[in-house]
């Protein structure tokens, strides 16, 4: 558990220093899509914290979780796009409720032990 | 737990890492840069500027194209006008000319040649010299000078003493009238048989001599017109 904890912090910090040095920037078009599927990956995690504390931590939900949430957020946000309906605050609003929802379960589970 | 789940955990993480930090990197990038509707927008305003400046060089060639043609038209007109005012002047008197005419003297009448009488009779008078002018008019002078003074439609030709007056400029015998045109005609106009040489001769010395380049000067007074004004406008 802890050790899954300090993996998941050193993956974060890796991934952002790699993701800070690399000379290559991404066209600005695609920064709504990416924002939004930045918000369900953050989503998945958290959902895979709370999976953990509560036990049923399973790891191919997790992982197909995570890839699916991020694409169906960013494709969300690109039919909504060409649709002229800003679709992607649905995935927003989804994965900004459920994160809450998860911080809020966390922190009842570190505040019963 | 088992490898598997680490593995995962450690690469789910390390994939929203590097999203975070695209993300942010990207974020900060369009805060410092032009927004891309923006840019959008300066995109179309610059091919439309560029469409403008080249339909507005096609219009400068035009233009162009055009001021040269108006160019030359005006340097032809000019030409014109320059050939135009030179015509003028030549029918004006205004320039020197010369050709073929004739040369006619007059004189008083030598003393010991005088039949008696005034001898104011046998001066050459104005009217002398108008009538031999006039003559020479008629039968087609082109130029005419009295004693080099050029014959204009203002001329005058006036007796003032024992002298005549031409173009205000004082004349003394002998007179020399000349004249450019058909020498022959315009001898044979004033030599014509009970003609105004015939008539004259009874009085004075009158000589008539064809001359095959005779130069007559320009006019080089002052013409003024205060009175007179053009009724033609343009």
């Amino acid at each position: 558990m802890w050790l899954g904890l300090w993996l998941a912090v050193f993956g974060l910090g890796v991934g952002i220093m790699v993701g800070l040095n690399i000379p290559l920037v991404l066209p600005q078009a695609y920064a709504k899509y990416i924002s939004v599927a930045a918000l369900a990956a953050m989503d998945s995690v958290f959902g895979g914290i709370r999976a953990a504390m509560e036990d049923h931590f399973d790891n191919d939900i997790f992982v197909t979780g995570f890839f699916s949430n991020a694409l169906l957020a960013a494709g969300l946000a690109f039919i909504g796009e060409r649709l002229g309906i800003d679709l992607y605050l649905a995935a927003v609003v989804a994965f900004g409720v459920r994160l809450f929802q998860n911080l809020a379960i966390m922190r009842r589970h570190l505040l019963k032990k | 737990m088992n490898k598997s789940i680490y593995f995962s955990i450690a690469l789910v993480s390390l994939i929203l890492g590097l999203i975070v930090a695209f993300q942010f990197r990207t974020t900060s990038s369009i805060e410092s840069g032009v927004p891309s509707g923006r840019e959008q927008e300066l995109t179309m305003e610059k091919r439309q500027l560029q469409k403008d400046i080249t339909q507005l060089r096609e219009e400068v060639d035009d233009l162009t194209a055009k001021l040269e043609e108006a160019g030359k038209g005006s340097s032809q007109a000019t030409d014109a006008f320059t050939s135009e005012l030179l015509k003028i002047r030549l029918y004006a008197g205004l320039t020197k000319v010369e050709g073929p005419g004739v040369e006619v003297t007059l004189d008083n009448l030598a003393e010991n040649a005088r039949p008696g009488g005034n001898p104011n009779l046998y001066f050459v008078k104005d009217e002398d010299l108008l009538k031999i002018i006039n003559d020479l008019r008629g039968a087609g002078a082109e130029a005419i000078a009295v004693n080099n003074q050029r014959i204009l439609a203002t001329s005058e030709v006036r007796l003032a003493g024992n002298h005549i007056n031409v173009n205000l400029t004082k004349l003394t015998a002998p007179y020399k009238v000349t004249a450019i045109g058909n020498a022959t005609t315009l001898k044979s106009s004033l030599e014509i048989k009970g003609g105004l040489v015939e008539n004259l001769s009874e009085r004075i010395t009158v000589k008539v001599e064809e001359r095959d380049n005779i130069v007559i000067p320009a006019f080089t007074g002052e013409l003024r017109f205060d009175y007179a004004r053009s009724t033609q406008r343009g």
